[in-house]
């Protein structure tokens, strides 16, 4: 009898094994980022949404979001602290009210406001992908761009986290990072201003310089980037107008230019919102093309031309993929894990059936395996490549109505504006 | 009776076990993408009422005429939702909204008298984005360093709050060679 106990109690326990109870879990859990920022981690940004959503591009992931206010496409990021600063605007009753500007500085791996610093409610609203806030080499004072109409810089400390005061800039606008106390703005003549900070983050000087472009017959778009000390602005016929901010004073190189006679002959041209992209360590330049008439130097762009920032010539031309279809936030993808060739069916769809809206973005990660993303003002996704093969490898939804700008601010050895 | 009504419950609740919102959605969306990709058939436009083109205007019946349309002649260099279709006209603001003074100016050809004129792309302002009739054309937009050409720039600033809304598209005068 003792016996038949035993085996039946045996009996229960390895049953209840096999059936153990889910553990009992802790409530308000939260999760962080793991160190280090992976520069593979693509912030995605929807001013309709007012946020921009932190995606991983290997895993095709979601990993994370701030919210960022009003119209606030970029965030600065800091390569020495675990910190990112978002210029945003806020009103009383969420559309009217009074209006608060500030600039908010998350933390890295939480994702979470750590503070905030009020600055004059002056800030430039627009849509674009670079221009609106700089920070200074050494990651010390911020300056963003203010548009009133009249322009202006408002400048913050951001080790001590307060403002430091504000530096009109009349007919000068934009801002873009040159040196440790530095900062260019582009004037409406085709000038460059250089602006010098003192130690305190206060106006030590204020330089104009010649016109280096004719805004009235090739003006350069606000969409340039940086390569080392250099910037490239690239003008609607796609001249490349490269600044090297390593001196005193910018120094404007030889211009050259992305197209030959036989590409202007079929009408090709630059064009999109962030239609520039380089990674530091090849020296690969990215450049969306389309085809089209005078203009057009917002139309999407149909195909990628990579040159060699080395020899300045083109090297790859890649036609480009649908960046991805998505409607109300949900994404479309479907028949991934079908069998061959139903696999392919999405693409299919996507490629030949569905109008393409075009490539709006683009940006290259900076470590030494780069993908470069692409995204489309009129889709919430985007489409990733190998950034040296252009081999594309897959779509990654956001969640995002839209795509207003692409930043890969971690991993590399440059800087990624 | 009761049979149909047994039988629709279980096809409901074979129906639910086996498929989830999400794969209801991707379905409808994969309508929708099939959908997009038939031909429009000209229903709307047939149907749409004459009206009397006003004074200057082309034909309303044509894009070139239609105030809702991107390819209405006012709006060569327009950047966003048509104030049109969001509750006002192509002078006029959406109801609640107050119009920014301050804005980027085009030149645009009216096809009807084949003059230039000098169109003001003024925002309204004060609610958030109409959603509607969005037309990007860039003709004569310049970079934000050129401010009064260009139409990157949020013109909402300078009044009660700078949320966008809508756009219109305002003959401020004929256009005379400089």
């Amino acid at each position: 009898m003792r016996r038949v106990v035993g085996l039946a109690s045996l009996l229960v326990l390895a049953v209840s094994a096999a059936r153990a109870d889910v553990p009992i879990e802790q409530l308000g859990r939260t999760e962080n980022l793991t160190a280090p920022p992976n520069p593979h981690w693509v912030w995605v940004a929807d001013v309709l949404l007012r946020r921009s959503a932190l995606l991983d591009l290997d895993r095709g992931a979601f990993l994370g979001m701030v919210s960022t206010g009003y119209l606030a496409p970029t965030a600065s990021f800091s390569r020495s602290r675990s910190e990112f600063y978002w210029p945003e605007t806020y009103y009383s009753r969420g559309s009217r009210g009074s209006r608060t500007d500030v600039v908010t500085f998350y933390d890295t791996l939480s994702l979470s406001p750590t503070g905030e610093v009020v600055i004059p409610p002056k800030r430039a609203i627009n849509v674009l992908p670079s221009g609106n806030a700089a920070l200074t080499d050494d990651d010390r004072f911020l300056a963003v761009f203010n548009m009133t109409p009249a322009t202006s810089l408002s400048i913050v400390d951001v080790g001590r986290r307060a403002f430091v005061g504000e530096i009109a800039t009349p007919g000068c606008s934009l801002v873009f990072a040159a040196g440790t106390r530095r900062f260019l703005v582009l004037c409406a003549d085709g000038s460059l201003l250089t602006v010098t900070l003192d130690d305190a983050g206060r106006e030590a000087s204020k330089v104009r310089a010649a016109a280096f472009f004719d805004w009235r017959s090739d003006p350069v778009t606000e969409k340039a980037v940086r390569y080392g000390d250099r910037w490239l602005f690239v003008s609607f016929e796609g001249i490349v107008h490269p600044v090297d901010v390593s001196g005193d004073a910018p120094r404007i190189e030889a211009t050259w230019s992305l197209l030959d006679a036989d590409d202007r002959s079929a009408s090709w041209k630059i064009g999109g919102y962030q239609h520039l992209a380089v990674h530091q360590a090849s020296g690969r330049f990215y450049s969306l093309m389309h085809q089209g008439g005078a203009d057009t130097h917002k139309e999407p762009g149909s195909e990628l031309w990579v040159y060699d920032l080395a020899t300045r010539k083109r090297i790859q031309r890649l036609e480009l993929r649908h960046p991805g279809f998505s409607l109300l936030s949900q994404d479309f993808e479907f028949g991934r894990s079908w069998v061959w060739p139903f696999d392919r069916l999405y693409d299919w769809m996507l490629d030949f059936v569905v109008p393409n809206p075009g490539v709006s973005q683009i940006q290259v990660t900076q470590d030494d395996e780069p993908l470069l993303v692409t995204g489309s003002q009129f889709s919430g996704s985007v489409a990733v490549y190998e950034a040296r093969s252009l081999r594309f490898l897959r779509r990654v939804p956001s969640g995002n109505l839209t795509v207003h700008s692409l930043q890969a601010p971690w991993g590399g050895r440059g800087r990624a504006p | 009776m009761y049979r149909i009504d047994r039988w629709f419950t279980q096809s409901a609740r074979w129906l639910a076990r086996r498929t989830s919102r999400r794969s209801f959605l991707t379905r409808v969306g994969t309508l929708l993408v099939g959908g997009a990709a038939l031909p429009l058939l000209p229903v709307a436009r047939a149907s749409s009422p004459s009206r009397a083109p006003a004074p200057g205007e082309p034909d309303p019946s044509t894009p070139e005429g239609d105030p809702a349309n991107c390819n209405y002649w006012r709006h060569c260099a327009v950047d966003g939702f048509l104030s049109s279709c969001c509750g006002g006209t192509q002078s006029s603001c959406p109801p609640g909204t107050e119009m920014s003074l301050i804005t980027w100016l085009g030149t645009c050809r009216n096809p009807a008298d084949g003059k230039d004129y000098v169109i003001s792309y003024n925002d309204c302002c004060g609610k958030d984005v109409c959603g509607r009739c969005f037309c990007q054309r860039q003709e004569g937009d310049r970079p934000v360093y050129v401010s009064p050409k260009s139409n990157d720039i949020n013109w909402c600033m300078g009044t009660v709050g700078v949320v966008y809304n809508s756009t219109v598209a305002v003959v401020v005068g004929v256009a005379t060679e400089s």
